[in-house]
């Protein structure tokens, strides 16, 4: 199944400066960006980002044995938005390097665990994570109906000029 | 040329719009609204460019009356009742054999599906409500529009011709921003409904707003020069055969646009993603 995701260039921008900010303990910042989704005519999904959903300094837990983790209140703030708002949720984090980035094993576990529980307040919509790097992406989706993450296939920025990351 | 370049468009020498600008051009995949007047210029010049894949939307066959400005069309395509976007099929294939196009004969509206994968639209359709609606087609999957527009007035026995292009990026301003659609003309256009008849039409105008189309849409995707400001309205007056960009800009300069604004302008409204997938469009043969 083919998955693309779009973004607009100033929510890209957006989203590397919040991200990029440090923060008092964690030695990385997440968040989730809101998102719409829509069927394309091969069967595959289109994902449309339209906000950062910022995670407060406070609802994270200070765990130096990972770049960043969640508290309880974050994930619950996350899961509220996705309800009052009918959205997708997709979390977004950074690895500070140019290239192509890659889930790590933590990514790989921890985004398994706690995507699905999108469907708890949104089960008819797709959800996911995302890795970004200074000038590219990697994602993956959770489906409802599949069994397993579909990776997503396809980035672009919307902007003057467009271009794929 | 070697066997492995067979039927390969050659663009050496639009190498200037960037070491990639080929396979660029090649993966990029665009909509052409409407394969009349303008729009099968469009398709003909993106065709010389090297663009991969098209979808081509127009229900209407060729008529005679059609033929004072439709691009690549040919008597036999009358009589042969030929679809205008079979027609520009045949004229983007001939330059590029190796592009992808798939040919819709039905109304934009009937297969809008096929709009959503596209990188950028161009709308070259005839009514205000047509291009009101496709817009917003392009805005819920995050996709420039680029839209074309042309008439003709007669004002006290006198004939005006007249015209503008428009790029509509998501989050930028929209044709209402811009002054190209209000209540009022729509509401005009409905009253007028029915009652039209044959607009007056001419090759000219519509291959000059045709190519400036089709260079906001390079300056989108592969642009040739990193400084420039690509103005989004552009405005032509035929009569003094000039073209302008809009006074409007001046105002609208840093404001986004409040018509497309918030997540439920986004995305598919009755979403059901279990559901069967629709239908893939037919391939030009």
């Amino acid at each position: 199944m083919r998955i693309m995701f779009k973004l607009t260039k100033r929510l890209l921008e957006k989203v590397h400066a919040r991200l990029e900010q440090s923060h008092p303990f964690a030695f990385e910042r997440v968040g989730f960006l809101l998102c719409r989704s829509g069927r394309l005519d091969d069967g595959g999904v289109v994902i449309l980002a339209h906000d950062l959903h910022d995670v407060a300094d406070e609802d994270y837990l200070d765990d130096p044995g990972v770049g960043a983790m969640m508290g309880p209140n974050a994930i619950r703030k996350a899961l509220q938005t996705s309800y009052n708002r009918q959205a997708s949720m997709f979390h977004v984090h950074m690895h500070l390097h140019r290239g192509r980035p890659h889930f790590s094993g933590i990514d790989e576990t921890e985004s398994a665990k706690f995507v699905p529980d999108f469907w708890n307040v949104q089960p008819y919509l797709p959800h996911g994570a995302i890795v970004l790097s200074e000038d590219s992406a990697c994602g993956k989706s959770w489906i409802p109906g599949l069994q397993a993450p579909v990776e997503i296939s396809q980035f672009s920025v919307v902007g003057i000029p467009m271009r794929g990351i | 040329m070697k066997e492995t370049d067979r039927g390969k468009l050659n663009l050496d020498r639009q190498s200037f719009l960037g070491k990639n600008s080929a396979s660029i051009l090649d993966r990029t995949r665009v909509a052409i609204v409407g394969l009349g007047g303008g729009g099968s210029h469009i398709a003909q010049q993106l065709g010389h460019l090297g663009v991969g894949e098209f979808v081509l939307i127009d229900p209407d066959v060729v008529e005679d009356t059609n033929l004072n400005r439709l691009v690549g069309a040919k008597q036999v395509d009358v009589t042969g009742h030929a679809s205008k976007a079979s027609v520009a099929a045949r004229t983007i294939v001939g330059v590029n054999s190796r592009a992808l196009v798939w040919v819709e004969t039905k109304r934009w509206q009937e297969c809008a599906v096929a709009l959503r994968s596209c990188d950028a639209i161009f709308g070259c359709v005839d009514s205000l409500g047509e291009r009101e609606q496709l817009e917003t087609a392009a805005r819920r999957y995050l996709t420039p529009y680029i839209d074309i527009g042309m008439d003709v007035h007669q004002m006290s026995g006198e004939f005006f011709i007249g015209g503008q292009v428009a790029l509509s990026m998501p989050e930028g301003p929209c044709l209402r921003c811009m002054g190209i659609i209000d209540d009022r003309a729509l509401g005009l256009e409905a009253q007028q409904y029915g009652a039209a008849g044959g607009r007056p039409q001419v090759v000219w105008p519509n291959g000059l707003l045709a190519s400036l189309a089709v260079g906001f849409f390079v300056q989108l995707v592969s642009p040739w020069h990193k400084g420039l400001n690509l103005p989004l309205l552009l405005e032509f007056d035929g009569n003094s055969q000039t073209v302008s960009p809009s006074s409007k800009l001046r105002y609208l300069e840093g404001r986004t646009c409040p018509h497309f604004a918030g997540l439920s302008s986004l995305g598919d409204p009755f979403l059901d993603i279990a559901a069967r997938s629709p239908g893939r469009l037919a391939q030009a043969g």
